[in-house]
């Protein structure tokens, strides 16, 4: 059976959002910090409302910041 | 006849075992969510953890030192266990207003409740192993008599009570040491 994943880009996308901080982008989207950095290591999937949440501070598309991947 | 019932019991025991292991096998930490900073839940699991160590171990000191029945007939013991328990309680609930007063915007999130909900699991297997110890000794000891003095049952209540919140605190602090997601 496939192993899927969902990667993401938030990462790279804080640091062209003018170096934003993990404790400031998850101050904006109502998280813990904790969460951001298990986030960014792909550690966790977050809900729906999350992504789409992280997705708005950067101006994205959800897809833009989030990625399925399927593995075989 | 007794073959049987020794089969059955050796099985059982087996199985008890085999699932427990896989239960602790899945609880182990993982090298990658290490060195993350602490979050509020995570602390108040860690003062949970103090708190009904401290508890549970008071109030096996107290049955060791007066037995059974006289931590149930002597006023002083459960005095003693009284202020025991709710001086727990009030180091607990200090320490979640500390917490939430020093975090920041946000104190609990959608992880900390996913994790939150999974060490109920923890807390589970703690008073099952608890009711199913008693039960066993209980049985096993007073046999013969046909019955069980009634001091017993306020210890098989606070020691489940007390066992089932030791669990949780350490499904909370083990709950950080594993992945997890929100449909967990």
């Amino acid at each position: 059976m496939p192993k899927d994943r969902i990667a993401n880009h938030i990462r790279r996308l804080r640091f062209e959002h003018g170096e934003m901080t993990q404790q400031d982008l998850a101050n904006k989207v109502g998280c813990t910090r904790q969460t951001i950095i298990v986030l960014e290591k792909e550690r966790y999937v977050p809900s729906l409302s999350l992504a789409f949440r992280i997705a708005r501070v950067f101006g994205h598309a959800i897809e833009d910041v989030f990625e399925f991947v399927e593995e075989h | 006849m007794d073959i049987v019932w020794v089969g059955i019991a050796v099985l059982g025991c087996a199985l008890v075992i085999l699932a427990l292991g896989r239960f602790v096998w899945n609880l182990r930490p993982q090298r990658e969510m290490g060195g993350l900073p602490v979050t509020s839940l995570e602390k108040l699991g860690w003062v949970g953890l103090a708190v009904t160590s401290f508890v549970g171990l008071g109030l096996a000191t107290l049955v060791v030192f007066e037995g059974a029945t006289g931590f149930h007939e002597k006023e002083s013991s459960r005095l003693i266990f009284w202020a025991l328990l709710m001086s727990g309680i009030g180091v607990w609930a200090a320490a979640w207003a500390v917490i939430k007063r020093r975090s920041g915007e946000t104190v609990v999130d959608e992880r900390d409740r996913a994790i939150l909900a999974r060490s109920l699991s923890v807390e589970s297997v703690v008073v099952l192993l608890s009711l199913v110890t008693w039960t066993v000794t209980l049985t096993e000891v007073y046999w013969d008599s046909g019955a069980i003095p009634i001091a017993y049952l306020q210890l098989l209540f606070w020691s489940t009570l007390i066992g089932g919140a030791f669990g949780r605190s350490l499904g909370i602090v083990m709950g950080y040491r594993r992945e997890i997601s929100v449909d967990a």
